[in-house]
């Protein structure tokens, strides 16, 4: 690394390296038995130049020759592709919590062994395909720059996923769990799972229209994609930001409170400093329903003429490989504040409406404008602030703007779910469509 | 290569392995707006090792060769575990030993054609919408990826394949007032660079369209009777039906798997499904899978009664049903799964304005714009549809996601036009992206179908 960065300082303005290395296994049980184990180990090297002000970019797996990836981010140069910011120098970094050296010393073995357990557990008490799975994960970061940057980190965590599958229709009642290192299931997840799923075997048919909603954290990104949308500074450079002049504005109901909390070290996956060598900070996004900031990498940041908040991180919503993406604005450690209500007591709030466990089709429709419009797999049916059955051929529809004017209660615990940690949400007024009309 | 790959596979001491070596060169150019973001070629490589010993199959992913011995080790040690967990041991279907090396033919390789040529076209395209003030911005770009595969068995196989894929397209966002809309446009293959060139005509289509979009209105929630478009159609062969012809999901859905049966009617008589990615010149074609299984063209449901199933080694030989071909992995970094080919609902006589015809009132909903699954449901997003009164196209409408239950729609498939279309841009998500998953239909009449409206 060091002799690549030399070689490219040598030939232009400014250069970056940065280096991934991910190693993992997993294992995956289908239908209650052992299905499969999956390992990697990977390398990768990704190198940024400035020259004139404009942006080269390359990558590769194996340094086999230095030039040839110093040539190709030479020849990409050529595209001129504007980077009129400058690469930081980050000398000091968060004293944080990223690893925990006995996740190396977990077997595959024992992994097997506590998803042997827990899926006995779910056979004895409910009639569901059983679908689990858990992973262990290690990865190297390290980025060097020529204004001197030199830091590196190691992360480490271990996860599990656990779906309780209704027999035919294959939608499913899931919850997942990450730590730093092996930990067993906790016992009440596991109870409140088969809960869930032994109370909602009947399946409902409720009447069209608009009612009560509550969205588990499971089905949070049905919302916080368009929020990640709206508050994103590449949608605000290119003018599709539905909220581009609500900073200070109140968008949401008061009682919602959404910050990125990459330094929040009780959970794995902590970030000291983002994919461009930035120190991350807590950023306050939403503070009781006022829009409070924006989310920038190097780039837009310049390009706003602001500074960057330290979410530059070389990841896409489709996937796609570390060393592969060019750092772009995300935010990756989304926590919704917790409100004071119980899972029991948001029930009894509701009274009657529908429990969003699934939302399927997420990534579709008008992300920019804060629409979206999905399908329930499934939803818990509720009445008289008790679960009654499932619904299964039901649509929710509406744009997150309107929705978040209309929280009723939030629960008060943090769940993990996709990009973030959230509890669940109770609003009111969510139109649901269905096969049955008045 | 080969003889490297063969010294790595020596070292397995295993009942089957097989080594699958792979240089992934890519190009891409993206234009965000006016500006170039991104313009560059790489190449990556890697290694994907499987292993069955003791009726357990492991696989490893690296991509330093000198980690190998440690990868071979730890699939060894998975396998041996999987098989001391599981009380039917993994055996793989029988299939010939194939010594061969196969490039497709190219109308223009895009590894001859240089990056500056490439950059003038997508600027080119992408200067059409940003004509109009109404567009605010564009995400469109071009990619070439290119898959040089070299793939060893313990059973003898040799088998080097390239897969050549190009694409362009992105999308086209208009805006006026607070309202926001987008469309996608695409266009690609896998035969060769001359698929992305003279696409003027669908830029400045889509551009149109997505200024006509700001004018829609957005569709009531309801249950209306449907007409799919092509793109649309061949989506719902895709995602509601194709994915529970792979034999890998169904496998360890018990309920499903019993009604997906070979010879059970499921879908109306006019309903005919096929996955024939032995067709050149279509972006699924491949002639050898991940598991250096020769592809084969596989009728999967006729006159609506289930009569195959894609299978990987593994699923053919525990369903006790033949070998498809259809094992097939993103890249280097992943062991193949199974993944459908191209898969299309066969055309039939009627011709569209006949099903306009048959329609009378109700919605023709065109292109498709995401869809998920789960189970026998799922939801699909339109980008686009118009509203048909007394057999007549009428107004536009927008925000368009449907929903609907997979054996229900089946039936309800009451009619299927003439004119088949093939999708020439793809990405299945499926744990791995597949760029050539293609799919198609011509378009069909679909009656109660579950709008979401906004």
């Amino acid at each position: 690394m060091e002799k690549l960065l030399e070689m490219a300082k040598k030939v232009c303005d400014q250069a970056e390296v940065y280096s991934y290395e991910p190693a993992t296994s997993s294992v995956l049980f289908e239908n209650a038995k052992l299905h499969d184990i999956e390992s990697s180990i990977h390398a990768g090297v990704s190198l940024r130049i400035i020259k004139d002000g404009k942006l080269g970019f390359a990558y590769t797996r194996n340094i086999l020759n230095r030039n040839e990836i110093l040539q190709n981010a030479l020849d990409s140069l050529k595209g001129k592709v504007e980077a009129e910011y400058d690469f930081p120098l980050t000398t000091e970094i968060s004293d944080l919590k990223t690893f925990d050296p006995s996740i190396e010393d977990l077997t595959t073995s024992r992994m097997v062994d506590e998803l042997c357990r827990i899926s006995e557990q779910f056979q004895s008490k409910t009639d569901a395909e059983i679908s689990l799975d858990s992973y262990k994960h290690i990865e190297k970061i390290m980025i060097m720059n020529s204004q001197g940057t030199d830091i590196n980190s190691k992360n480490g965590g271990f996860g599990f996923y656990l779906g309780l599958i209704f027999p035919g229709g294959a939608s499913s009642i899931s919850r997942s769990q990450s730590y730093f290192t092996f930990k067993k299931t906790p016992q009440n997840l596991v109870n409140e799972m088969i809960e869930f799923y032994n109370s909602s075997q009947k399946v409902i048919e409720p009447k069209s229209g608009k009612m009560k909603v509550l969205w588990m954290p499971k089905s949070m990104h049905t919302l916080t994609w368009r929020i990640l949308s709206g508050t994103s500074a590449k949608s605000i450079y290119e003018r599709i930001s539905p909220i581009a002049e609500k900073i200070g504005k109140k968008i949401f109901d008061e009682k919602l409170t959404i910050h990125d909390a990459p330094l929040d070290d009780k959970y794995p996956w902590t970030r000291a400093f983002d994919d461009e060598g930035v120190n991350c900070h807590p950023l306050s996004i939403i503070e009781n329903g006022v829009l409070k900031s924006f989310y920038y990498d190097l780039n837009f940041a310049k390009k706003l003429n602001t500074k960057s908040t330290g979410h530059g991180y070389r990841t896409s919503r489709w996937g796609g490989e570390a060393i592969g993406i060019k750092p772009n604005p995300n935010l990756t450690h989304l926590q919704i504040k917790p409100g004071n209500a119980s899972f029991s007591e948001l029930l009894k709030f509701m009274d009657k409406g529908m429990i969003i466990e699934g939302a399927m089709g997420a990534h579709s429709g008008n992300i920019p404008n804060g629409d979206y419009s999905v399908g329930v797999s499934p939803g818990f049916y509720v009445e008289n602030g008790e679960i009654i059955g499932r619904v299964k051929d039901a649509m929710i529809a509406g744009n997150v703007y309107d929705t978040l004017k209309n929280v009723i209660a939030i629960e008060d615990t943090l769940h993990p779910s996709w990009s973030g940690r959230f509890p669940a949400i109770l609003c009111d007024d969510v139109s649901v469509a269905t096969k049955k009309y008045d | 290569m080969f003889e490297k790959l063969k010294k790595i596979l020596q070292k397995v001491d295993a009942d089957y392995s097989d080594i699958r070596y792979e240089q992934k060169k890519d190009c891409v150019i993206t234009f965000n707006g006016k500006e170039l973001t991104r313009i560059g070629s790489n190449s990556t490589d890697g290694f994907v090792v499987r292993i069955l010993k003791n009726g357990g199959l492991s696989s490893v992913a690296f991509t330093k060769e000198t980690d190998a011995d440690t990868a071979i080790k730890s699939a060894l040690e998975n396998a041996v575990l999987i098989g001391k967990n599981i009380k039917k041991p993994i055996q793989l279907a029988k299939v010939p030993v194939v010594k061969e090396t196969f490039f497709p033919e190219m109308n223009e390789d895009p590894r001859k054609i240089t990056i500056s040529e490439k950059l003038e076209l997508v600027r080119k395209y992408n200067d059409i919408p940003l004509k109009n003030y109404k567009i605010v911005n564009t995400n469109i770009g071009y990619v070439d990826t290119i898959r040089e595969k070299y793939f060893v068995t313990s059973e003898g196989s040799e088998i080097r394949e390239d897969l050549i894929t190009t694409r362009v397209g992105g999308l086209i966002t208009s805006k006026e007032g607070n309202l926001i809309q987008n469309i996608r446009v695409s266009s690609g293959g896998s035969d060769g660079f001359y698929n992305v060139r003279n696409q003027e005509d669908n830029f400045a289509n889509k551009t149109r369209l997505v200024l006509d979009l700001l004018k829609a209105k957005p569709v009531k929630a309801g249950v209306f009777n449907c007409i799919l478009n092509p793109s649309l159609a061949g989506v719902f062969a895709h995602e509601a039906f194709g994915h529970f012809s792979e034999a890998d999901i169904i496998e360890t859905l018990p309920a499903m798997r019993q009604k997906m049966q070979i010879g059970s009617k499921l879908g109306s008589d006019v309903l005919n499904i096929i996955d024939d990615a032995t067709m050149p010149n279509q972006l699924g074609f491949y002639k050898y899978d991940d598991e250096g299984v020769a592809v084969r063209s596989t009728q999967l449901m006729k006159n609506g009664i289930l009569t195959g199933r894609l299978h990987s080694r593994r699923t053919a030989f525990e369903f006790d049903e033949p070998i498809s071909g259809h094992c097939v992995a993103e890249d280097y970094r992943f062991a193949p799964i199974i993944r459908m080919g191209t898969i299309y609902i066969e055309g039939s006589t009627p011709t569209f304005d006949e099903l306009l015809e048959s329609l009378q009132d109700g919605l023709y909903i065109v292109d498709a714009k995401g869809g998920q699954t789960a189970g026998e449901n799922f939801t699909f997003g339109a980008q686009y549809g118009y509203v048909v009164k007394d057999g007549k196209l009428a107004g536009m409408i927008r925000d368009i996601n449907i929903s609907g239950n997979l054996y229900q729609t089946m039936k309800d498939i009451i009619m299927v036009s003439n004119d088949l279309v093939l999708t020439k841009t793809g990405g299945c998500g499926k744990g791995q992206t597949n760029i050539r998953s293609c799919h198609g239909a011509p378009h069909i009449l679909v009656n109660n179908v579950v709008m979401g409206g906004v």
